[in-house]
Order: structure tokens, then sequence, then C-alpha cells
């Protein structure tokens, strides 16, 4: 059996694409979001749940109609976020941010996060 | 923790202090052997070994592929182990590397996996198969050579969902190609599964000042895992 493993490998390429410097997640990100696009949302903290495997932030989003969305948006695990700039108390009820990031593929409001703005313009980013 | 071994990085020590070796990130060699120990993190990640396909499947190999639901079907999303190779393949976290002359130890963030590198002994007889099979080590000059059987079949080879069989057999050829870069190669065989092995790389990064945190996988799981 080992004599056999020199021939005809198949290689296998690691190719970048559209992975390359993107949020270091744990589940299947990829295939729940449309990595290939990004969306921006204003909206209101209504939660921050500091959690593994995901961290996670719900927010209150006004829609073009004026109604309530519930939006979820979901980050990496915490030690790589604290490695980012990250921290358990970053956000709290009520703060006013702006989420951008890879929406759900299914049309929910979900969102993998790329990076928040905080009211005053600072930015955050959810990738090392 | 189902089939898991979760171990802090005193216990790591702990055990290692059974059989003491020089380690340390500020040199690339230490004592008679090179030294591969330290936080090192995936220089790219990419979660699968084909990304544009042509994976040298087996026919049945192939359909389950085609059958299996990545949003649903992947281990992982029950926070069950990735296991040998996907774990030094295609898991964002980082890994710490103690070393040892009897053991290679590798504990890696994602998960809270341990790996056992045995060095200097044989495969046991009639293993018991697991997550992360039955690892034997030797030093081949700068490398560090892994030979790896004795898997269960519950792992992907990657985050692609490409299936595997318990006959799967990974070799790794381990190297520190200079101080901060770390390069494992791999050789996996499959016949079950695959028509002819499948070689890969994966290039890790020394992060000198990481240290491996807590993650428990458990805690906040809003993922749904239908294959059990």
């Amino acid at each position: 059996m080992r004599n056999k493993l020199l021939v005809f490998p198949a290689t296998a390429i690691f190719l970048l694409l559209s992975l390359e410097g993107s949020t270091f997640a744990h589940h299947g990100f990829v295939s729940w979001f449309d990595m290939s696009r990004s969306v921006t949302i204003k909206g209101t903290v209504m939660s921050y749940d500091w959690t593994n495997p995901h961290a996670y932030i719900y927010l209150d989003v006004k829609n073009e109609k004026g109604a309530v969305e519930k939006w979820s948006v979901e980050l990496g695990a915490l030690a790589m976020l604290a490695r980012a700039g990250w921290r358990r108390d970053t956000l709290k009820y009520g703060d006013e941010i702006t989420a951008i990031g890879n929406p759900a593929k299914d049309g929910k409001p979900m969102m993998h996060l790329d990076k928040i703005v905080f009211a005053n313009g600072q930015e955050l980013s959810s990738a090392l | 923790m189902r089939n898991r071994l979760i171990f802090s990085a005193a216990a790591v020590v702990a055990m290692l202090a059974l059989s003491p070796a020089p380690r340390g990130q500020d040199a690339a060699h230490t004592g008679s052997v090179p030294d591969i120990s330290g936080v090192w993190l995936v220089e790219k990640f990419e979660p699968r070994l084909f990304p544009n396909g042509g994976a040298p499947l087996q026919p049945w190999a192939e359909m389950k592929l085609k059958t299996t639901n990545p949003q649903t079907d992947d281990p992982n999303l029950a926070c069950l182990p990735e296991g040998v190779p996907r774990f030094m393949i295609s898991v964002p976290y980082p890994m710490e590397i103690f070393q040892g002359p009897t053991r290679v130890l590798i504990i890696h963030e994602g998960t809270s996996v341990l790996r056992q590198i045995h060095m200097g002994r044989q495969h046991s007889k009639d293993l018991d198969p697991t997550y992360a099979g039955d690892s034997v080590g030797k030093w081949e000059g700068d490398t560090l050579v892994v030979d790896t059987i004795g898997f269960n079949d519950k792992t992907w080879l990657d985050g692609g969902a490409l299936p595997h069989t318990e006959a799967l057999h990974v070799v790794e050829r381990i190297r520190r190609r200079n101080h901060d870069t770390l390069v494992d190669e791999f050789t996996i065989e499959d016949p079950m599964a695959y028509t002819k092995p499948i070689t890969a790389q994966q290039v890790y990064k020394l992060k000198p000042d990481w240290e491996i945190h807590e993650y428990v996988c458990e805690e906040n799981n809003k993922y749904t895992y239908q294959r059990k």
C-alpha cells in the first residue's frame, strides 16, 4: 500500500478565491451565506451574544417601508474575534451601528459579518 | 462530550513533563531534532481540497458527495471533531504543537481536540476506529513523518464534504520551512473511496504572541445536523 502512495497522485490545490481575507468562522458559513454578495444594514442593537461557536448581534433594522426587520448578524468564534479587537462589551443594547457583510442565501434577514461601523464612524472588522 | 478528548494546556504540559524534551519557539532547531513547537495558524483558509471539483472519487463516493447537503450534513455542525486530515487542513483556528521525545501533541483551538502523535512506536493492532485515528511519527532529517490509520468513517476529508471509509490512510510530512513557517504535505489514500491518492499541502504561520483559548462549541450552536 505504501508503494502506491506516490503513484499518480491527484493534487489538491488550495485556491484562495473569494475566501481570502474573509472572516474566520466555524460552521459552514460558505453554505449558508452568499459570499459573493455584500449588503449594508443600519440598525439598533437589541442584543449582543458573546458566545461560541459564534458571536451574534441582533439588530432592529427599518426597511424602506418603515417596518422593523429583525436581523441576526453572525460573527466568528470568540478567541478569533478577541484577536481582531472585539470584546464582550464592544456593543450594548441601543447602540446604533451599520453592519456590512454577506447575506443569507435563502433571503432571511441574516448576515455573516464583515465589519461594523459605529455611530462615530469608527470601524471594527470581524476578520484579522 | 461525545468521544472527545478535552485537555487543558496545563494537562498537556504535565503529560510532556513525564518525558521532557527541549522545546521553545525561539530556536528553529533544539537538540537533535527540529523544534516545531508553538502556536500556528493556517496561512490561507480554504475549506475544500478541490475548490473546483475533480476529486478522484469512486462511483459510490461520487454519489454520496452529490447527495450530501453541506448545510445540514456536516458533522462539524454538531460540534463533532473534524478528524484527520480535515483537522490539519481546513480549520481556521490556531493549533499549538507540544513536542516531546515520545509524543508530539497538537491542541486545536477549534473543537478543543487533542491530537497525539506517538513517536517511535508502530500502529497498535486491531485499532478501534476513532475520529483522529492512530498517529505514529518519526523524524527523517528535518521532517516529522506522521502515519495515521484507524479512522472511523464519520468525518469528511475537508470542508467540502469529501467522504472516506475506515480504510483511510494519511501520511504527513511536517517541516519548518523557516522560523515563521510550518509546512504539512499530505498524501491521502483511501482505495475504497478514491481511485488514486490525493496529495495536498497546508502552510501555517507562527503566532508567537498567541495562546490557545477556550472554545466550547456547544455553548450557543444554532446550526442543525441532520445525519447522526
